[in-house]
Parts: structure tokens; sequence; C-alpha cells
């Protein structure tokens, strides 16, 4: 005989509605029994957090660095913390911007848009009357820098392409620069003092916040290439920065600025460069481990969690089958099909899991909400994905735990089970 | 004038292995209820009552025999046609009442409609014509606990009879009452026999066997006496 949709849908609503009396009439043992999926779906879902998180605050990071910007560099980024390996390589020379435009004007077909040359130090000190900033971002480059780097300036302007050309003492510094050099006064037209030279203060960045939460782009001052040499000298730390018109088109930008970087230091075929082009996605390459580490980490973990709560529902749906083998007896005798019956219990077992899940996620949003209003700088982010992805194993826990019970159930003899005591 | 067979039963038995001995519960038995035959089946334990009573109502089938109910061989039905047939052809009575304790009288006797596919509102119109019938219209939203042992076994009769059964097996219905709570549910059976309804009881109490109009004694799983009144 077939099932009719009709049958069906009265006979799941009943099981629904018997699952939720059931429940309710068990409270404690209910809850005890959820406790194992709502330990699960908060691990699931704090784990499922924290890599969001990390992902965000990389991202946010990484969008500092400006997604369709790469670097000519002296190392690689993608194999960081091997610096002998590119030790005897030459300096990047500030002048290669100057070949790059040359090349890629001629070129309509060009990927890249334009390069803007930049020295800089970390170890630049910076002072003004009596006040002394340690460890400043000073970085030289020419009035293009802004088209290659994100940032606004709250106040002042950039220096002109004439100011670059001629040197001109002028300086654009960070927030954190601004505000601890000059608190409380206006910082426009002010003189910051690099080593021994004074420069002008003609704009101020927007606050932007740090890099991976350790470098600031808020303690930076940028000053015209030329006039950063004339302080520093020209052996310091430089590289070419080279805005791509495509950001998609990523792989043929490095590719073309890769045989322009060969053409112009003159590197014969088959040879290996001794210049590295970087993008940001290298940083991405290396997080990706530490971010599958913890993932996998964390599905053990829940998955033991969920796995003894499931264990536990399953326990707690046999000595319910047991305990209600009259009721399964009885609804057979008034015509309850074997479908009818393993339904009844695997909506029940679904049913606490689905509760558990969704006290769960309410104790992980609580937690993540807490912990991001204690420390607001902390990348929390609680997704709706996630939301979605614990209730469908809350679901899965709830069927895995409750068809074997409820498979014996179903397969109760009718008229033993109206005669059990 | 012969009234047509909803039941008929040919040289049909049942037997049970109990380890390497061969219980023989019905021994090719012959039997034929007609329609409005109001009947006790009687024996003593043992005697293979409780086992016809299983076959009767398609909780169980037999090992070998024919049972043709309504003109349905149900010998041979697999269990999702034999729950097809427990809900529509058949209506229990049961010695400990089997309500579901935490249900309504309303939800209790609506049960059976829900597995026959009926809308909740004809079910609900339905069950509470049905308690009206067995006289507690006024109780249809209490709880078997708040019932005596009479009105909840008249709970189970609505419930027997919500789906129009061919018949109604009723397994030691006064079982568990007073007399006079006894007697009173066989003033009703009395009264559905009367309405045209064909019933079976399954007791083991000559003077509640005495309500109806046939007897038949079951003893060593064969049928003893058939006895027309």
């Amino acid at each position: 005989m077939k099932l009719t949709n009709r049958q069906f849908r009265y006979e799941t609503g009943e099981s629904l509605k018997m699952a939720l009396f059931q429940i309710r009439a068990n409270k404690i043992r209910s809850f005890l029994t959820a406790l194992g999926v709502i330990i699960g779906i908060v691990a699931i879902t704090m784990m499922g957090t924290a890599i969001n998180g990390i992902d965000r605050g990389f991202d946010k990071s990484l969008a500092m660095l400006g997604y369709d910007v790469i670097y000519v560099q002296k190392s690689s980024w993608s194999t960081m913390g091997q610096w002998w390996r590119y030790r005897n390589r030459p300096d990047i020379k500030t002048a290669y911007a100057e070949q790059i435009n040359r090349i890629i004007t001629e070129n309509p077909r060009s990927e890249l848009a334009i390069a803007v040359p930049q020295s800089s130090t970390y170890q630049a000190s910076a002072k003004y009357r009596d006040r002394n900033l340690e460890q400043v971002f000073a970085l030289g480059t020419n009035h293009n820098y802004l088209q290659t780097a994100p940032g606004e300036l709250s106040s002042g302007r950039f220096f002109t392409a004439g100011e670059a050309a001629s040197d001109e003492m002028v300086c654009v510094v960070g927030d954190d620069i601004a505000s601890s050099l000059f608190p409380n006064e206006p910082v426009l037209g002010k003189s910051v003092q690099l080593k021994n030279r004074k420069f002008r203060v003609i704009g101020i960045f927007r606050k932007q916040g740090k890099f991976l939460g350790l470098f600031s782009f808020d303690n930076q001052i940028i000053v015209p290439l030329g006039a950063f040499e004339r302080v520093y000298g020209k052996n310091m730390f430089s590289s070419i920065r080279v805005k791509m018109k495509e950001q998609t088109h990523v792989i043929e930008a490095k590719e073309e600025l890769l045989g322009l970087m060969r053409r112009i230091r003159r590197i014969v075929p088959g040879k290996e460069e001794d210049f590295s082009i970087n993008e940001q996605r290298a940083f991405k390459s290396q997080l990706d481990p530490i971010k599958n580490g913890i993932a996998l980490a964390g599905i053990f973990i829940t998955g033991m969690s969920l796995f003894v709560g499931a264990i536990g529902i399953m326990n707690i749906t046999f000595v319910s089958v047991k305990e209600r083998t009259r009721e399964i007896g009885l609804r057979k005798a008034l015509g309850a099909r074997q479908q009818t019956i393993l339904m009844q219990f695997l909506i029940e077992s679904v049913m606490i899991c689905l509760i558990g899940g969704v006290i769960g996620l309410g104790i992980t949003f609580f937690i993540t909400f807490s912990i991001g209003q204690l420390f607001p700088s902390l990348p929390i982010h609680f997704s709706f994905d996630l939301v979605f992805a614990s209730l469908a194993v809350s679901v899965i826990t709830g069927v895995v735990s409750g068809l074997a019970p409820a498979i014996s159930a179903s397969k109760l003899d009718p008229a033993d089970s109206l005669r059990y005591e | 004038m012969q009234t047509p067979s909803i039941i008929t039963m040919q040289s049909l038995s049942k037997f049970y292995e109990m380890g390497d001995q061969t219980v023989r519960a019905l021994d090719s038995i012959n039997l034929d209820f007609r329609k409005n035959d109001y009947t006790a089946i009687m024996g003593p334990s043992g005697s293979g009552k409780s086992t016809l009573m299983n076959i009767l109502g398609c909780l169980d089938t037999p090992t070998s025999g024919i049972y043709e109910l309504n003109g349905q061989d149900v010998a041979t039905m697999d269990d999702d046609e034999l729950a097809r047939i427990r809900n529509k052809e058949i209506g229990f009575v049961f010695q400990t009442f089997n309500l579901l304790p935490r249900l309504n009288c309303l939800r209790n006797v609506e049960l059976p409609l829900i597995y026959a596919g009926v809308a909740p509102e004809e079910r609900e119109e339905r069950a509470s014509k049905a308690l009206i019938n067995v006289g507690l219209g006024d109780r249809i939203k209490h709880k078997p606990a708040e019932l005596s042992g009479g009105q909840i076994q008249r709970v189970a009769i609505a419930r027997a009879l919500i789906n129009n059964p061919s018949i109604i097996l009723a397994d030691e219905p006064t079982g568990n009452l007073d007399t006079t709570t006894s007697h009173d549910i066989m003033n009703i059976f009395g009264k559905l026999s009367e309405a045209g309804n064909t019933i079976i009881l399954i007791t083991h109490e000559e003077d509640i066997a005495h309500y109806t109009r046939r007897m038949i004694r079951l003893r060593d799983g064969k049928i003893e006496s058939d006895v027309r009144r």
C-alpha cells in the first residue's frame, strides 16, 4: 500500500507533537541528553568563529597592502625567515620604477598601470621640540604613492610631482605620529625632525590600524624619495610597488613584471632571477597551514564531543523505546506502520539534537558577543553559515544516534509489546 | 436468512517453537463470524485464546490455514498491510485500557484517524462525537488519570469505534473493573451489538460471557464447543 502524502503529513505532525510531549515530560533527562550536543555545537561554532576571525583579520590586513599591488623586492614573502637565500642578491634600485613605467606606457596591452619606488626604514626617530618618537617607519617615495597604497588623508594633502621632483622637505604623517608629537595643537605646517633634517607636515593620514597586529600604518612618515635619501642615504631597503590594471589578472601581471625586471637586470634566459615579485596572496599561503591545523584539531575535538553526545542520545532513545514498548504496541494495533514508529523515534532524537544545537548556538553567540565587547580589537565574527552548519550537524547527529533505536522500535512485534509489562 | 460472513477461518494453525518442542497454540481450527455476531471466546489460560485474539486482530499471522477478513486474505499480508487492516477493520478494547496517559481523551480517541490520514478538523469532530456517544461529552479534555476505570474503558471503546471497524475485538475488557462498572461496560457492548456491530469478546468470566449471544470454548488449541443462543 502506498502511503499517501496527507497521511505522511498528519503522522509527522503527530510525531512532532509526541516528541515535544516526551521532551517536556522528561525535562531533566532530555537536557542531560542534549548536553553532549550542546557542548559539541559550542565547540564547532567557537572553532568556526575563531577561524572566521583569523580569516577576516587577515583579509583586513591584506587589504592594507592593496589587492591590486604587487611588489618587486629582494626577497620573497612566501619563504620568509630564509633570509640567507637572498643575502647575496643585489639591492633593488629605486630607479627601476622609472624604467618599468617607461616600458609599460609604451605597451598599451600591459597589465601593469604604474610603478612607484620606495625606500624605507623601521628605525627612524622623529622629533618635535622635546618630544621624541623612536622606531618610526619612514618611507621615501614619489607623488604617485597613493595610487598604490590604501589610506586617505584626514587633513592636508599629499606632496605634488613638483615637490617630489625637487626633493622638497615635506612630509605626510600617520595618525599616531600626529597625535603623539603634536598633542592638542595644530599639526599642519609644523616641522618634524628626522635625524638632523626638518620636514614640514603637509598632510595627515586617517587612522588605519595594524597590519597583522604587528606593524602599524599609523606610525609612518612619508617624504619625497630624494629627501629621504638625503637623510638616510641611498642604501636603505628599497622596493618597487606596481599597481595592476585588473586585480583579477594577478598571474599575467606577475609574469609581465618578471619579464620586465629580467630585461632591466639583464638576466640571461635560463638563469634564476635575483629578485622576487611579491603579492599579498603569499601571506595567505603562509597562514593556510596554521588555519588548517586549528581546523583539524577543532574538528577532532568537536567530533569527539559530538560522538559522545550521539552515544548518549542513542542510549537514552533505547531506554525510551524499552519504556514505551506498550505504547509502540498500542500504536501498531491502532494502525501505525513500521515507518510511522521509525519516524516517531527519529523525530524525537533529531528534535533533542536540534534543541541542543540551538542552545549551543545561543551559548556561542553569547560568548563571542561578550568577547567582542571585552576585546573589541579581536577579529571575532559569528557567521550565519555557522548557524546553518551547526544545525545541519545537529540534525545529522540526531539521525545517526536515533536510527538504531528507532529501527528496533519499528520492528517490535505488536502482540508481544502490547503485553509488555 | 444467513447473514454474510465477516471472518472465515479454515484449518487455521499457529505453532510456536519452544526449545525443541512445538507448541500447538491453535490446532487447525475452523471458525466463522457473521455480521452482527456477538461472541465470547472462553477458555482456561494456555487454551489458545490469546493467540486466537492476536490472529483475529491481525497482530499476528497464522502458521498455516486461511483467514479471510471481509473477503481479504489476511494470512499472507505483510506488516504494513496488516497495519492498514488493523486501522480500518478492527477496533481494539484492552483489559489494561492502553490509553496514552499524556494525551487527553480527545487526542487518544483520534489516534487511529491520524494513521488513517483524516484531516485535523474532521478528526476532532468525529472523536468528540464518539466520546459523546459513550457518555463522556463533558470529559473530552480530561486526561486518563483524571477519570475512573469505567470512564477510561469507555474512552477506549470510543477509540475502538472511531474508524467504523468491521469487528470490535475486546480482550478481557472488564478484567480490571469492579462488578458494577463491568456491568455498565457490558451494557455499552450490548447497545453496540443492537446497533449492528460485530463484537468478539475474549474473557474467562462466565457471567461476562453470558451477555453475548454466542460462546466459543477453546481447550488446547482446539474448539471445544461453539454455542449460539
